[in-house]
């Protein structure tokens, strides 16, 4: 755990936070509120999870319109095709606390663009988008994109014109979404794994659209951590 | 305009200019000053800032610190074990927190000193303990 | 004076195997909103805490969807689960929530999900 990833020890290095942190985690266990073994278990858990099933799930659905009619009505339900268990793949057995089990799929059309933000906390469907980015929990990103959604796409380099209809998905309850978007032209006979990895998280959140050639997300400064889980 | 979006448009005005306190000449004013938009406005949940204005800012990625991935993990192992339930955390750490800590620290900092909170609220453990176990731990480290 | 007993299993027992929101399905009774039905969000005091932005208070919508029966957030907070209610998933025109919205945009909407007792039928 934390312990073993820090650096020689001096007491300037180590941040209130950092110890705070421990200091929680070793009161909890030793108040039996849950045991060292719970928490590697969900450590193990959520280095599990990450964009890709969610990229193949929107693979599968360009693929087949009998799945894409089952991802849009019970996105549960079509996240097992992917290997995604919402309710019993983590520790808990009854989704995680946070995130809960309802995925609902927003399908884009040629005509209707989503895009997905939660103004008041940061929800997101971490078990088959994996961790959410920075920029999404901002309270600059919750702020504006309710109100200036086009401005703040224009800024993730998403020109839309005007006869696309901008939907914002606000994820405020206990529902999590991903985008369908819509496959892009010059992909005809592609497989599902050449069609998965256009499928960027950021096109999952709707800040971007896929095209041919395109597997990472626009590129943009990382802010480094100082001492970095090695993950 | 209704007069009910009116004052919706207001709220999130006032709300979006209101900043951690500084200090004034008197704080806490005399109860006269405080119409009911800023009763409103102060006592709003600081979690609720759609639609303020804001500017364009660059937008980053981030590398994750050990401690934020080990607050995540106990906090869900919190709810998982049944100290809390999502909604209780997401109260507790967006709302209860109060605006100056809420936009003045990091994300998983909040989270933290949540954590922190819901053992000592409810008393499984003392904030004596907290604070013993704080020192013995910044020790460690000498 | 004696400490107080907190109940950490009732959650785990009720939607282990289930999930939740699925745990709640049955709760709520009849739903008083149907799909297409035009509503308004009720601008009702909300101290200490609540999900219904205040950017939607006194706002017109559609009802899109019946989405799941659960515990109104104002309540769950504070680990209150007796009376769960329907939550719907709910479409404004953005022109109908931001004055400035621009006219060029009038098709542009916003989605998001509110229990049963912040609507009103207009």
């Amino acid at each position: 755990m934390a312990e073993k990833h820090k650096a020689a020890p001096m007491v300037d290095e180590i941040s209130d936070f950092e110890v705070l942190e421990i200091a929680v985690r070793e009161l909890a266990i030793e108040k039996g509120l849950f045991t060292a073994e719970d928490h590697q278990q969900w450590s193990e858990y959520m280095e599990t999870v990450g964009p890709l099933p969610a990229a193949r799930l929107v693979a599968k659905a360009w693929l087949d319109p009998e799945y894409k009619k089952l991802a849009v009505t019970d996105g549960v339900k079509a996240s097992l095709e992917v290997g995604i268990d919402w309710i019993n793949d983590m520790p808990s057995h009854f989704g995680t606390p946070s995130d809960y089990c309802n995925l609902r799929v927003l399908e884009d059309t040629p005509t209707l663009k989503h895009v997905v933000v939660c103004t008041l906390c940061s929800c997101y469907p971490r078990p088959i988008l994996g961790q959410s980015p920075e920029w999404y929990r901002t309270p600059n990103y919750r702020r504006r994109i309710v109100r200036w959604p086009r401005q703040v796409l224009s800024e993730f380099g998403l020109q839309l014109p005007e006869n696309v209809q901008v939907r914002v998905e606000d994820s405020n309850q206990k529902s999590r979404f991903i985008v369908l978007p819509v496959r892009p032209e010059g992909t005809d006979g592609w497989s599902e794994d050449q069609l998965a990895e256009i499928v960027t998280r950021d096109c999952l959140i709707g800040v971007a659209v896929p095209k041919p050639g395109k597997t990472v997300n626009d590129k943009r400064p990382i802010h480094p951590a100082i001492n970095p889980v090695d993950h | 305009m209704t007069p009910d979006r009116k004052k919706v448009m207001k709220h999130i005005n006032i709300g979006s200019q209101l900043q951690p306190a500084l200090h004034v000449e008197q704080h806490a004013p005399f109860p006269d000053l405080i119409d009911n938009a800023h009763i409103r406005a102060y006592t709003r949940a600081v979690h609720d800032v759609g639609g303020e204005p804001d500017v364009p800012i660059q937008w980053e990625e981030k590398e994750e610190e050990v401690w934020e991935h080990n607050t995540f993990i106990t906090c869900e192992v919190l709810a998982w074990r049944g100290v809390w339930n999502a909604e209780e955390r997401r109260r507790r750490q967006n709302v209860d927190v109060g605006q100056t800590q809420y936009l003045g620290l990091s994300y998983y900092g909040r989270w933290l000193l949540t954590a922190a909170r819901i053992l000592v609220d409810k008393q499984y453990i003392t904030n004596s303990e907290l604070s013993d176990k704080m020192d013995e731990v910044r020790k460690r480290y000498e | 004076m004696s400490k107080p007993h907190y109940d950490r299993e009732h959650h785990v027992k009720k939607a282990t195997g289930v999930g939740d929101p699925q745990c709640f399905k049955g709760e709520a009774g009849k739903a008083r909103f149907k799909v297409g039905d035009r509503v308004r969000v009720k601008d009702l005091p909300s101290l200490f805490y609540s999900r219904t932005m205040v950017y939607t208070r006194g706002a017109e919508c559609t009802i899109a969807e019946l989405v799941y029966e659960s515990p109104p957030p104002e309540d769950e907070a504070w680990d209150n689960c007796e009376n769960p209610e329907w939550f719907y998933s709910v479409i404004f025109r953005q022109k109908d929530l931001w004055p400035e919205y621009p006219d060029a945009y009038s098709s542009d909407t916003l989605e998001t999900e509110l229990s049963e007792r912040w609507l009103e039928l207009v």
